[in-house]
């Protein structure tokens, strides 16, 4: 039997390939989308549209909110809860929105909700401005209603905790509309709501940040399997990190620097990421 | 309550991945296909998520999707294979069982059925019960699969000796 310990052992020291987090996650996303698809559409047919509000609910039903407050990632003295969750679908396009807010934070919060509010707002209303325009196109480049009633377009916006401790959160909101792939955005909240601010690399990695990430960020790179797939600093690739490189914190409490689609590697790899130890 | 459980599970799929992606990887030998696997099976997961009655079989039950999908793909893999008749194993009556090389490579050569069960069992520590669960066979089934294997393997289990 001791024999299995190591057939074990071979077992689990099978490499583990840098993009498998980005493809869990896109099966997430996809999951997810296809499911809203799948759920809500074709039954409901085209004509009647459909409306799904589920406000508050975590507000409204103290069995949920309990529920949520035995999640471990939710705890402390404030929690990052969902406030506006809906699904809307009509013959056109579905639109998800899962809107996150901090509750039991002080004006500084508030501050933040607001702003998120406002993105939340926006992205969805953008979502709706590219449906309507491609709508337009499709139809007067010679589509047919019938053909359009084909596309299942969807225009989301999400979010996702990364880590949370008694006084720091670091969550992101993610946009996306399923037809164009170029609206696919991520916006990173590190906040530390005791000292009331947001958190910069600065804050986390002290003032030596922008050196300690472009070395971590260089010996990633030239540790990948194959080093090419990073775009050369010379045709537009990473050079170095500055005030608007975005990064969250992970549970261990590590900045990890993400940069989107087509800004280090080729779209296919989707946001990149690089864990910066202390 | 399906939010919650939605976020239940989408934790679970991302903190769990590597496991994921080596039970994949064992079924499949190839990086590409694992990686495609695995994304497959999350999101056929999140899709059918209505399907998992109890959340404490979570596990169990995405093994299962998982396992599936792997089976899947060896299954059009055949398909598609073409083997000249002159690199066809000569002695392919034989039980395929190299005597060198170690016991995870040997787990490897074994009927993929009867590796599953193996693999679940000592690697992933699965209880026979959930493997019947995921590989969706009467339990009976599953032990006879378990001790077939560990026969090929020429291992006897401990207190057997």
């Amino acid at each position: 039997m001791n024999e299995f310990k190591r057939a074990k052992e071979e077992y689990e020291s099978t490499p583990i390939p840098a993009e498998l987090e980005d493809r869990v996650r896109a099966g997430i996303r996809q999951g997810k989308a296809n499911r809203a698809r799948r759920g809500w559409g074709r039954r409901l047919g085209t004509v009647a549209a459909c409306f799904v509000v589920m406000f508050g609910v975590l507000n409204l039903s103290p069995t949920v909110a309990a529920a949520a407050a035995d999640f471990p990632v939710l705890g402390g003295l404030f929690q990052v809860l969902t406030v506006r969750s809906f699904t809307d679908e009509n013959g056109d396009r579905t639109v998800e929105v899962e809107q996150p807010a901090i509750q039991g934070g002080g004006a500084f919060a508030q501050q933040v909700n607001e702003e998120i509010r406002k993105r939340v707002d926006t992205k969805t209303a953008e979502g709706e401005q590219l449906v309507a325009e491609y709508k337009e196109a499709f139809l007067a480049t010679g589509g047919t209603q019938e053909e359009w009633e084909q596309h299942n377009l969807a225009v989301s916006v999400t979010y996702d905790i990364k880590s949370q401790t008694e006084t720091v959160v670091s969550f992101l909101v993610e946009s996306d509309v399923s037809f164009t792939g170029a609206n696919w955005e991520r916006t990173y909240y590190n906040l530390d709501l005791a000292a009331e601010k947001e958190l910069t690399l600065a804050d986390v990695l002290g003032k030596d940040w922008v050196t300690v990430c472009n070395d971590a960020i260089r010996e990633q790179m030239a540790a990948a399997e194959d080093p090419a797939v990073y775009f050369a600093a010379d045709q537009g690739g990473f050079t170095t990190v500055d005030e608007t490189t975005q990064f969250y914190l992970n549970e261990a409490g590590d900045p990890v620097v993400v940069f989107p689609p087509y800004t280090v590697a080729p779209g296919a790899m989707g946001y990149v990421e690089f864990p910066i130890g202390q | 309550m399906s939010k919650i459980r939605e976020t239940q599970l989408t934790t679970f799929l991302v903190e769990d991945q590597a496991r994921f992606y080596r039970l994949a990887y064992s079924y499949l030998h190839s990086r590409e296909e694992a990686l495609d696997a695995v994304q497959t099976a999350v999101c056929r997961a999140l899709e059918k998520q209505e399907s998992l009655k109890d959340a404490d079989a979570m596990r169990t039950w995405f093994y299962r999707i998982l396992v599936n999908v792997c089976t899947d793909l060896l299954r059009q893999r055949k398909r598609v294979t073409l083997v000249k008749p002159e690199e066809l194993d000569a002695g392919s009556y034989e039980d395929p069982l190299p005597e060198d090389g170690s016991l995870a490579r040997r787990v490897d050569a074994l009927p993929p059925e009867i590796a599953a069960v193996i693999r679940l069992r000592f690697y992933e520590e699965l209880s026979l019960q959930e493997i019947s669960a995921v590989v969706n066979c009467p339990l009976s089934t599953v032990k006879t699969r378990l001790y077939t294997g560990l026969k090929k393997l020429r291992i006897q289990l401990e207190g057997e000796e």
